[in-house]
Order: C-alpha cells, then sequence, then structure tokens
C-alpha cells in the first residue's frame, strides 16, 4: 500500500459519492426498490388496488399468449438482425480493409445511420415505404411493388422492422471488425500465403479464427441489443397488425402505460432482465472458448 | 503489376462508394424532398427540387415550436455530457486509486449497471418520479441519465486510468501539489481523449433517446426532440412535407458532431468495444 494512498484514502473514497449517489438513483433504487419488489404485487393503477401476490405474476407469466408471441416475435426479430447485421458488416469491414481509396468517406457512409435516433430512422423508412416506393410503383408501372402493403400482414411487417434494424446496426458492427481486421498481423496471413492458402480459405482458416475475439463483442452487442429493441417497432408498426410485432420491452411498456399492471409488467422486465443476462453470458462464455492465440 | 494493382484499387472505391450512396439513399431522399413544394412531392419523390422552397422548414419550425424543443435538447444532452463525464471521472479516479480489498468491488458495482436494459427499470423510475413530483422537470431528466450512464464511463475511464504511471502522481505530491489540483491538473488533461470518446457517446444517447423522455415529460413545452417528432407524427401523420423538414433539422447536429470528431467516434467506440 503506498504512502499516497494512504495519505488521501478518505479523498478517494469522497469522489465515489456523487456518481453512488446519482447510480444509485436511476439504476440501483429503481432496480432493487422498484421493479423487483412490484413484481410480487398485484397492482393495478387504475382500480388502486395493491395486494401482495406472491410469485402469482410469474405463475401467469407461462399461460399469457400476448408475452408469448412478443417474446417469439423477439426472437425473431433478432436471429435475423443479428445474422443479417452481422455477415453484412463482416463483408463491407473486409472490403474496407482493403487497399482501396476515400475509405474515410465510405465508412462514414455506411455508419451514419448507426448515429441518427432510431425514432428518427424509422420515420425515414415509413416515408420511403408509405410514400416513395407507391409512387415508384406507379410511375413505373411495377404493380408487383405497389400491391405489397409494407406494414399490413404480420410476414411484411416483421421484414421491414428487420431490415431497418440491419440497416441501422451495420455501422457500429463494421467498424468494430474493420478494428479487429487491423489487429490481425500481416506476416500470419503472408505465412498463410506462401502455404498455399488463398480466397475464401485464407478468410475461414485464417482471419476468421483470428477474429474470434472480435465476433464475440459483436454478437454480445447485437443480441443484447436486439432484446432492446423498442423504437424502430415503436414508431414503424406501433405493435401491429393484431399485436404481432410487439417485442418484449414495448409489451412491458403496455402492461403498465396502457394497461396500468404495474406489478405484473414488473415481472416480466424482471424475466427480460434475466433472459438478457443469460444470453450474454452463455453467448460470451461460448465464444471466448472458441478464442484462439497466437 | 503495379498499374492493375492501381486500377483494381479504384474499381474497388468506386464499387464501395457506389454501395455507400445507395445505403444512404433513403436520408438523401429525405433530405432532397425537404426542399419541394407539397404537390412535388406528392408527384414526384425521386426527382430534383423543380421549385427549391423553404416554406417546409419556416412551417414546420413554425407548428412544432421547433426552437424552443431544440433548446430543451440541448440543455437535457448538454447537462447530462458535462454532468456524466466530472461524476464519471471522479468515481473511476477514486476506483482506480483505491488499494484496499474494496476496490474492485466498487468497480463490479459500477460495471453490471451497464447489463441492465433500461426498460427493466422504466416502470419502477416512472412510479417513484411520479410519487417524489420530480416528472417534467429536465434537470431530474440530466441527472437520470447521468447515473444511469456513468456505470459505462466509470468502465471506461478505469481502464485507462490504469496504464497512466504512478510517478507522475508521486512527484507531483513531492512538489507540493495537493490532491484535488493532481487529479484535475495533471491526470485530467492526459485523459482527454477518453474524455472526448466518453462524451461524445452520452451525447448520442441522450440526444437520440426517445423513452426516457416520453416517459418523464408530460408537459408540452418541455418535451425533448424525439418526443416532439413522434408526437407530430401522431398527430399529424399527413403533413409528410412538415415531417421530414423536421427530421433533416434534427438529424443536421448529429452529423456535424459527427464530421467534429469523427476520430474520436470510431476510435473510441471500438476502443470501448474492444476492451470489453
Amino acid at each position: 500500500m503506498s504512502i499516497l494512498f494512504q495519505k488521501r484514502r478518505k479523498f478517494y473514497y469522497a469522489l465515489i459519492i456523487p456518481a453512488l449517489i446519482l447510480y444509485a438513483g436511476a439504476l440501483l433504487i429503481p432496480l432493487f426498490g422498484g421493479t423487483i419488489p412490484y413484481s410480487f404485487l398485484n397492482w393495478n393503477l387504475m382500480s388502486g388496488k395493491k395486494s401482495m401476490a406472491g410469485f402469482e405474476n410469474y405463475v401467469k407469466l407461462f399461460s399469457d399468449e400476448g408475452f408469448r408471441i412478443s417474446f417469439l416475435f423477439n426472437l425473431k426479430l433478432g436471429v435475423f438482425t443479428i445474422i443479417g447485421s452481422n455477415l453484412v458488416s463482416f463483408v463491407l469491414a473486409y472490403f474496407l480493409n482493403k487497399n482501396i481509396r476515400a475509405k474515410g468517406l465510405s465508412r462514414a457512409l455506411f455508419f451514419i445511420p448507426n448515429i441518427i435516433s432510431a425514432v428518427l430512422v424509422a420515420f425515414i423508412w415509413t416515408f420511403i415505404f408509405s410514400q416513395i416506393l407507391p409512387n415508384l410503383a406507379e410511375t413505373m408501372h411495377w404493380d408487383w411493388l405497389g400491391s405489397i402493403s409494407w406494414f399490413g400482414s404480420p410476414g411484411t411487417a416483421t421484414f421491414t422492422i428487420i431490415l431497418v434494424s440491419v440497416w441501422q446496426q451495420i455501422g457500429f458492427l463494421m467498424m468494430i471488425y474493420t478494428a479487429g481486421l487491423q489487429t490481425i498481423p500481416m506476416d500470419l496471413i503472408e505465412a498463410g500465403k506462401i502455404d498455399g492458402c488463398t480466397g475464401f480459405r485464407l478468410i475461414k482458416d485464417i482471419q476468421l479464427p483470428l477474429l474470434m475475439p472480435t465476433i464475440t463483442i459483436n454478437l454480445f452487442v447485437s443480441i443484447s441489443g436486439a432484446f432492446k429493441a423498442f423504437d424502430v417497432p415503436n414508431a414503424m408498426t406501433a405493435g401491429g397488425p393484431y399485436g404481432t410485432t410487439t417485442p418484449v420491452a414495448m409489451d412491458i411498456y403496455k402492461e403498465a402505460f396502457v394497461k396500468y399492471n404495474m406489478g405484473y409488467g414488473a415481472a416480466k422486465s424482471v424475466i427480460l432482465f434475466l433472459v438478457v443476462a443469460a444470453v450474454t453470458l452463455i453467448q460470451l462464455n461460448f465464444t471466448r472458448k472458441r478464442e484462439v492465440s497466437y | 503489376m503495379g498499374e492493375t494493382k492501381e486500377k483494381g484499387n479504384i474499381a474497388a472505391t468506386l464499387v464501395m462508394l457506389v454501395l455507400g450512396f445507395i445505403f444512404v439513399l433513403p436520408i438523401l431522399l429525405l433530405v432532397m424532398n425537404s426542399f419541394k413544394p407539397y404537390s412535388d412531392m406528392i408527384s414526384n419523390f425521386l426527382a430534383f427540387p423543380k421549385h427549391f422552397t423553404l416554406d417546409n422548414y419556416k412551417e414546420a419550425v413554425a407548428r412544432m415550436d421547433f426552437v424552443k424543443v431544440f433548446l430543451n435538447s440541448a440543455y437535457v444532452t448538454g447537462g447530462t455530457v458535462i454532468v456524466g463525464l466530472i461524476v464519471s471521472f471522479f468515481a473511476a479516479y477514486g476506483i482506480a486509486h483505491i488499494e484496499s480489498k474494496d476496490g474492485p468491488l466498487w468497480y463490479m458495482l459500477f460495471t453490471l449497471g451497464q447489463i441492465v436494459p433500461f426498460h427493466t427499470i422504466m416502470i419502477a423510475l416512472q412510479v417513484m418520479t411520479t410519487k417524489f413530483h420530480m416528472n417534467n422537470k429536465l434537470t431530474v431528466l440530466i441527472g437520470l441519465y447521468a447515473g444511469f450512464h456513468c456505470a459505462f464511463g466509470i468502465f471506461t475511464y478505469v481502464g485507462f486510468l490504469k496504464s497512466v504511471p504512478r510517478d507522475l502522481e508521486e512527484a507531483a505530491c513531492i512538489d507540493g501539489c495537493g490532491a484535488f489540483r493532481t487529479m484535475m491538473q495533471i491526470i485530467f488533461p492526459l485523459v482527454k481523449p477518453t474524455s472526448i470518446t466518453i462524451g461524445v457517446l452520452f451525447f448520442l444517447w441522450t440526444w437520440n433517446d426517445f423513452l426516457m423522455p416520453s416517459l418523464m415529460i408530460g408537459e408540452t413545452s418541455k418535451r425533448t426532440l424525439t418526443v416532439m417528432i413522434y408526437m407530430f407524427r401522431s398527430n399529424a401523420s399527413s403533413d409528410w412535407n412538415l415531417l421530414i423538414a423536421a427530421l433533416t433539422l434534427s438529424i443536421i447536429p448529429i452529423v456535424i458532431l459527427y464530421i467534429l470528431a469523427q476520430k474520436y467516434i470510431t476510435s473510441g467506440i471500438t476502443a470501448g468495444a474492444v476492451k470489453m
């Protein structure tokens, strides 16, 4: 223990206090003093009834059709978004890492959608789907395009939401893949080439295994991001048609702020938290095992 | 040999640039159409503006009380960046210097906050702020954002502070420099790139956020930009010409920030993520 620490111990501890107060107020108290205790209450804000429910809310969740639908939708959205955005962003990063010019501009073009608010992104695409595409179909006499109702059926609405989510996330994932590709030592790639490893095999057998830490990060980011989906579906479809595009976060929102079932909504929140934590931990464990060192 | 490589580069460059422009085409179309009169928009979305006009902007700014809303967003975002950076840096500096066993414990406590999705605490936050009459206050919003985001700030600052050599502080101490002055005048300038990175991310997260202000702010005069645009779309869904003018105006600060801080955004995002 250094003399400096012994002398300034109080000062160092005091420095934590402001952050601790704000952190407690914004996160610790709402989580442990709000969400978790509320989830054991039978509490409706409209009727004003509030009583102990024990695990009743959690039991009810298993037979809740709406929650099941939103959970499955969230899963579908997550899987397709993760696959789509990671594939495209890796390919882009791969080519942007090659010897090309105007890298900064190209990267900026792909990255800008990522820094715009998801609500605005959703409206930009609503504008494309509801105004520009029908107009284009009419002028070009493309009846097939004009007949598609982008938000009208569960299938097309899910597709548009996935497309927009992928579009927004590509830039971020691309940046991380680019950084990862740059950490691979050139001599390893040269050595591979000398041994006759080229083209696709070079990517598969040398670059991808070495990129495992980067892939871990990107899967981590996109999986936890998928379960936090709210803004894009909310602004584009508001959960419709017939609640088929309602992610879990929006289901919680509706339970609490439309139906005023605070206790039941809190129970759903706890489940969301546990799912996000579990998925993240499993995934981190899984990909960390496949990382190679050199 | 050299010549073909050069040509290949140019072709690849062109392909990437064209793909990039197609990728951002939705945004470009939006900006282009915002300068057209409503009738031109309806007749052909894809054509360049024939009658260039700023009427959409004028009407949008007037009907949406845009200046007021913009200032609200700027106040909340600016406040969050400043308060968030200060409390994060202070706490991270303290944690990085605590040499006893509880240093890592404090670090864990704050780091774990990063895996808590906002949606799991939104019900509790709404109930609590209403109970204590803290809703409809932009300053409360700043405190909540700073508290929520400091988990990331502390995590990132601690990572960088560990690489700062201690000799520097010991030398400053021998020269008679006090604890607070050492922190602010010697160490804080050293971590400036980290501060800019965290600050830029705080800016983006706050400026772009929709859910928190939509839950906390009910009064029309205190709305933030994203909430106002969302409400306008819900109430006047057919006024696309006004909406796209407002969307363009809201995107501009973000694009300017990106141009100014591009280096820090990209290096910061990657460094932050790679360290995780």
